[in-house]
């Protein structure tokens, strides 16, 4: 068996092989008992993390905020909210952590601030004023008229009035967000001491939020701008000089074309999220065919030596706002809206568990596409037990509710009052913490958990599954995907063979497959879980059968 | 040296006559032409040892088409293997004996065929044979190309390599692309075209929704036939897709084959086009980007009523032809999908069927509908298209029992 190859402290391209882990810090663990997670508590959780094989844990906004946008209105990017903490607590989360062999990236907000930040109090208490022009301020709303409105639900347009200064401010999300000026320097410059601060504090790297947006001009649609490149490529310089290892983490919510621009020649983001992807692989189950997969992954272009993807199933955000209203997501839902059920499932932020009707076998099939596509898995803290969701809180919390720790009052999250939580944990019968917990899970061999952790596990152990090339091998039957991840030349294990043949059946039937394996014409396949030698691979094609949503990785060995 | 004719010849006709499809070709004809059986035409493709040549029978107007291989006798069994039917027997090519057999038996021989058919253009190192039918043997280079080579000849231009041929010209992208064609004195021997391995055959889509739909009606009870649209499976967006390429094609074949206007009594449209004549969901693959047409007509010409087979001559009919073609192989594959439900649920299973056989045609007919300029080809509103295919299957359905 492969000897597990966990990225190092020291692996510069450790981003390439880790499974993230997305938390938020106030749903985490609660330690001073004030019904809010905090980072004391997530310090006192790491060993968790550790133990279920995550490489890097990526925290949701953690900065003082009014939370009119989950944390992503910022008041002052350089501390932590109080009821999280303080500076002090968030540096020995790294410092553990570090110590664990986890990293730790936080989210930056680069486009915009909270309207309570001192730099829009002072930017819009005059025109003339030290911070005037680190806004996009105009005297009218009639500028930009050719860009959408992303929040159009509840935001009639991207311009808001400010009766101070008697002027229109620019917003591309809510109009608490006021949009940040780049084209004054200074705020470049601002951003970067932003930048600076958290890495020297040894914060390992950002997921970069809203990222196409920085710069605006006239008469475009005031994304994906050449000088918002350029200004990524800035402080790609400035990390790569003086503090390597750590990475930027772009959300760049387009079509994998655009997106591949934000890898620049390896000169801007070490990693994107492939977004596309995500809700491909729900409807490639839901439609028991290989096809909506296919079709994007076709469409992917290949990306720089030293780039990697982020693929999720789900995260803390849901997607239509975004796509809906990106005339290049337009086509999916041309294409796909015709399916109720998946209109409703997409338009509503649900976690994992409620999204598959918590069939467990077609949530082990999801994590086997996620953990065996070429990308860096990113996990949403709780689907590991799989853990359901609250609608009844309004879809910005639904997914946002206590990690379920034990069948201990509050979950075992917080030992404050009931009515003190910030959000109350789940209750319900189903994926109620009573039986969805990670005590309970840890007890049962069985459990999601422990097969989640058994596969990441296997996923370690396997590098060509993180960054092997892939190759899509034709399948006589539709339901079955089938695709081969090939260890690029150099990356070898030592002694090790250098193929992973990973076969999924998207359909709830038993399905058999005629595979073309022609090139590994005398190999063995071996099961990587229980390392079972299946027959060996002769002339003609391979028969294979799996069961109902079931799926195989495979280890082709040269015998 | 090759063998001579009249050796040849003396070894392909009894070889011929103990073809099955041969048999199934001539079981059309009376007993009388088989008298007329004499080598109409020959060529030495591959000189040499091992060696090839190409040999077509005339019986009486029809053309038959045999690749005949040969080998050192002591060398040849190895090399068909377990393709015993494949041989004709021992001649001598003036070296010596050799063994005669069916050259598709023959891995490398099979790749030179690649490149007599392509005039020395393609090549390829890996070969496989993938079906016989009637018409002709199928042949996979590396999973690249696909080869038919015909072994019931028809004079050139057969229709399906002239259809491949002018579509490929007027730039038509839903294509299986034709890369060569092999013709010999008036009569098309081969035809070469691109194979894409991850193409999935339309009516595997079919039966993998009805799969769904029917599977979701046992096992969440009885489904409302409104709800058809809601199983996981639906086929329509896919359905709506194939009615654009479709749309596409009958444009493209406009464009290559012009517009006539119709017979009287075929009011229903104001033109008549070069229709493909054999579209169903058999013909049309889903590849990783798209859908793509294939194949126009050639196969298996067994089991097919004279209705059918009229169809298929090349002809200019309404367009409305081939969307009833394929709006009725929806239907075929319904009753398939139904036929394999056990027999407790097969009402509520044929209703359902039905469902989701109308919604269907509905999705392919509205994306054919949404193709900018056929208008030019389709003066019918939806409706009237509608009611038009309906009947047109109504038809088939008929003629088919």
């Amino acid at each position: 068996m492969a000897s597990s190859s966990r990225p190092g402290l020291d692996d510069v391209r450790w981003y390439e092989r880790a499974v993230f882990y997305e938390l938020l810090p106030r749903g985490f663990f609660d330690s001073n008992a004030d019904g809010i997670g905090d980072f004391a508590g997530l310090r006192e959780k790491l060993e968790y993390l550790q133990w279920l094989g995550v490489d890097c844990v990526w925290l949701l906004p953690f900065y003082p905020s009014p939370l009119c946008d989950g944390g992503y209105d910022i008041s002052d990017f350089l501390t932590v909210a109080p009821e999280l903490g303080g500076i002090d607590d968030l540096a020995a989360v790294v410092e553990d952590a570090h110590r664990r062999g986890i990293r730790i990236i936080s989210d930056l907000v680069m486009n915009h601030t909270s309207d309570e930040h001192p730099w829009f109090i002072e930017s819009r208490s005059s025109r003339d004023n030290d911070k005037a022009d680190w806004y996009v301020w105009a005297d009218d709303d009639r500028g930009f008229a050719e860009v959408r409105v992303i929040f159009c639900d509840v935001e009639p347009s991207n311009w808001t009035f400010d009766p101070r200064r008697q002027q229109y401010y620019w917003h591309r999300f809510f109009h608490q967000q006021p949009d940040l000026n780049y084209e004054n320097p200074e705020v470049a410059d601002a951003m970067l001491g932003v930048v600076r601060f958290w890495l020297d504090l040894g914060i390992d790297g950002f997921r970069l939020d809203a990222v196409p947006y920085l710069y605006k001009a006239e008469g475009t649609l005031c994304e994906n701008l050449p000088a918002t490149h350029k200004l990524l490529r800035r402080i790609r310089a400035e990390i790569d000089a003086a503090y390597p290892n750590r990475i930027l983490l772009a959300e760049v919510n387009q079509w994998p074309d655009v997106v591949t621009e934000y890898f620049g020649d390896g000169d801007e983001c070490h990693m994107c999220f492939n977004f596309p992807l995500m809700p491909r692989m729900f409807m490639a189950v839901r439609r028991e065919q290989r096809f909506p997969i296919t079709e994007i992954l076709t469409q992917t272009p290949p990306i720089p030596d030293g780039c990697q993807w982020g693929i999720f199933l789900r995260n803390h955000d849901e997607l239509t706002l975004e796509m809906v209203t990106d005339e290049e997501r337009d086509y999916m839902y041309s294409e796909y809206a015709h399916d109720p059920r998946m209109r409703r499932n997409l338009g509503i932020r649900r976690r994992l568990a409620p999204l598959v009707d918590n069939d467990r076998r077609v949530a082990e099939l999801l994590y086997g596409l996620l953990l065996s596509l070429p990308g860096s898995p990113v996990l949403y803290y709780g689907d590991e037990l799989l853990m359901g969701d609250n609608i009844y809180l309004g879809d910005r919390d639904a997914v946002r509710t206590p990690m379920q720790w034990s069948p201990d009052r509050n979950a075992g999250f917080s030992r404050a009052d009931f009515a003190q939580l910030y959000l109350p944990p789940l209750m319900d019968p189903v994926h109620g913490y009573q039986a969805v917990n990670v005590e309970a899970e840890q007890r049962d061999p069985s459990s999601f958990l422990h097969w989640m952790r058994r596969m990441l596990a296997v996923r370690h152990q396997y590098p060509q599954l993180a960054t092997g090339s892939l190759e899509v091998l034709p399948a006589d039957n539709p339901s079955v995907l089938a695709y081969v991840r090939q260890a690029r030349a150099g990356e070898n294990l030592a002694g090790e063979p250098s193929a992973v043949l990973c076969v999924s059946n998207l359909s709830r039937f038993a399905q058999p497959a005629e595979l073309s394996l022609g090139r590994w014409e005398g190999c063995t396949p071996i099961e990587l879980s229980g390392r079972v030698p299946f027959p060996p691979v002769t002339p003609g094609s391979y028969s294979v059968t799996l069961a109902s949503h079931g799926f195989y990785w495979f280890e082709l060995v040269e015998r | 040296m090759p063998p001579s004719p009249s050796a040849l010849e003396g070894l392909v006709v009894p070889y011929l006559q103990r073809q099955p499809w041969f048999l199934v070709d001539m079981a059309r004809y009376d007993r009388a032409v088989w008298a007329t059986f004499r080598l109409a035409d020959l060529e030495i493709v591959l000189d040499g040892r091992p060696g090839m040549a190409s040999v077509v029978v005339a019986v009486g107007e029809r053309r038959f088409h045999v690749l005949v291989g040969w080998r050192e006798a002591a060398l040849a069994p190895a090399v068909i293997g377990d393709h015993q039917g494949a041989v004709l027997g021992m001649c001598d090519d003036g070296l010596g004996d050799v063994l005669c057999y069916n050259a598709l038996a023959d891995e490398e021989l099979s790749r030179g065929l690649l490149a007599v058919a392509s005039a020395g253009r393609e090549s390829a190192r890996r070969v496989r044979l993938v079906q016989s039918l009637v018409s002709h043997a199928s042949l996979v280079y590396d999973e690249r190309l696909f080869m038919k080579s015909y072994r019931v000849l028809e004079p050139a231009p057969r229709p399906e390599i002239e259809l491949m041929s002018k579509l490929d010209e007027v730039g038509f992208k839903h294509l299986l692309r034709p890369v060569a064609h092999w013709e010999r004195n008036g009569w098309d021997l081969a035809l070469v075209r691109e194979f894409i391995p991850s193409a999935v055959e339309g009516r595997l889509l079919a039966l993998t929704s009805l799969r769904d739909l029917l599977g979701r009606n046992v096992d969440e009870g009885r489904l409302r036939l409104d709800e058809v649209g809601g199983a996981g499976g639906d086929l329509s967006s896919e359905m709506r897709r194939l009615g654009e390429v479709t749309g596409g094609l009958h444009l493209a074949l406009a464009e290559a084959f012009g517009v006539r206007s119709l017979a009287a009594g075929e009011a229903s449209t104001a033109v008549a086009i070069r229709v493909h004549g054999d579209y169903h969901l058999r013909r049309v693959f889903r590849t990783d980007t798209g859908w793509v047409v294939a194949g126009f007509g050639d196969d298996p010409l067994i089991g097919r009523s004279a209705d059918e087979l009229k169809r298929r001559e090349p002809r200019f009919a309404s367009p409305l032809e081939d969307l009833a073609d394929l709006s009725y192989s929806l239907r075929q594959m319904a009753a398939e999908a139904v036929a394999a439900q056990p027999s407790v649920t097969c009402a509520q299973a044929e209703r359902l069927a039905k469902s989701w056989e109308r919604r269907n045609r509905g999705a392919f007919l509205s994306g054919y509908l949404g193709v900018e300029g056929i208008d030019a080809l389709m003066k019918l509103d939806r409706s009237a298209a509608a009611e038009a295919i309906k009947s047109l299957v109504g038809a088939r359905a008929v003629t088919a029992t």
